[in-house]
């Protein structure tokens, strides 16, 4: 009788340990941590990318050259397109959307919306012609005029010979001046890492 | 002197009003309308971009990746071979030449060096 219960209980145990290690387990982790899988991009390099970009691109010296040249106006800027020339698939908004809310946050310079959400804004500006009440409706042709756009491109260097591998990125965004075609500032990141299968 | 000063100033006056006329700034190229045209064509065509990350990448050699490939394309090839097995058998003659899927009814062992069903290849 003994031994059936023991063998029971055993089978029980067994059981239950075999359900719990064919579960799955997620566990949510601190954005900052650093958590490397596979040696490819990953959202530490994205963040990596952003503070080097926002920490210089509001204390470098062609926003104090524009106040002194504006009067003090304070200039605004569009994004642009950046290039991925890297050898995996990135998509540089995870680190500009980060440069453009340090332009909010701060308050020293005014952003304007670009490409496909500007065609809805126009589209929604569109319909208010015909829609909305004219007291409530929004005019076309008083767009902020931008007068930087921030461009950008990504590359990448691999040296890999069987189970090593070293992967080199470089990002730049550049913000050049709208009529002027000057470029005013550059902003790099590069991060190299060493990866063995 | 005050002559030659009042000739100088009646030339840049003169320069001024014809740059104003032509809605001109200063400094700015006068044949700068046939580039406007230009772009004014194209310019919806050259904004779609715009805030967007386009992608140029390109497939770097990575030794050891490029073995996994090989290893997995290999495992591909042997599968579609094992899939067609009996319709190639066909062509020797050892199944049914009218039923090109005989691995898939032959309900029997077959005993081969992976132990599968009905794998009619018996060395690999």
């Amino acid at each position: 009788m003994n031994f059936i219960k023991t063998f029971g209980a055993g089978c029980l145990i067994a059981g239950a340990l075999s359900i719990a290690s064919c579960s799955r387990t997620v566990t949510r982790i601190d954005n900052n941590q650093q958590i490397d899988i596979s040696g490819g991009w990953n959202n530490t390099d994205s963040r990596l990318v952003a503070e080097e970009m926002t920490s210089t691109i509001l204390s470098a010296d062609w926003l104090s050259n524009h106040l002194q040249e504006k009067a003090g106006k304070k200039p605004t800027v569009i994004v642009g397109m950046v290039q991925n020339k890297t050898h995996e698939h990135i998509d540089a908004e995870t680190f500009t959307k980060d440069v453009e809310r340090a332009f909010i946050n701060t308050q020293k310079v005014r952003l304007v919306q670009g490409g496909k959400k500007r065609e809805e804004l126009r589209g929604e500006k569109a319909d208010q012609q015909t829609n909305a009440s004219v007291s409530t409706m929004k005019k076309f042709g008083l767009e902020n005029g931008a007068d930087y756009i921030l461009q950008g491109s990504l590359n990448s260097i691999v040296d890999a010979h069987k189970k090593q591998k070293v992967v080199a990125y470089q990002v730049n965004l550049e913000l050049t001046n709208i009529e002027t075609n000057e470029v005013v500032w550059i902003g790099e990141k590069k991060i190299t890492k060493y990866v063995k299968n | 002197m005050k002559k030659s000063l009042l000739y100088i100033f009646l030339i840049a006056f003169a320069t001024v009003a014809k740059a104003q006329d032509a809605g001109l700034a200063p400094d700015q190229n006068p044949r700068y309308k046939e580039s406007q045209q230009r772009y004014m064509n194209t310019a919806d065509s050259l904004t779609t971009t715009l805030s967007t990350t386009v992608q140029q990448t390109y497939k770097a050699y990575d030794w050891y990746e490029a073995r996994m490939e090989r290893r997995q394309q290999r495992r591909e090839w042997r599968h579609q071979e094992n899939l067609y097995n009996g319709y190639y058998n066909n062509y020797y003659g050892q199944s049914s030449y009218y039923n090109p899927y005989t691995w898939r009814n032959n309900l029997w062992w077959a005993p081969s060096v992976n132990f599968r069903w009905g794998h009619s290849r018996w060395y690999w």
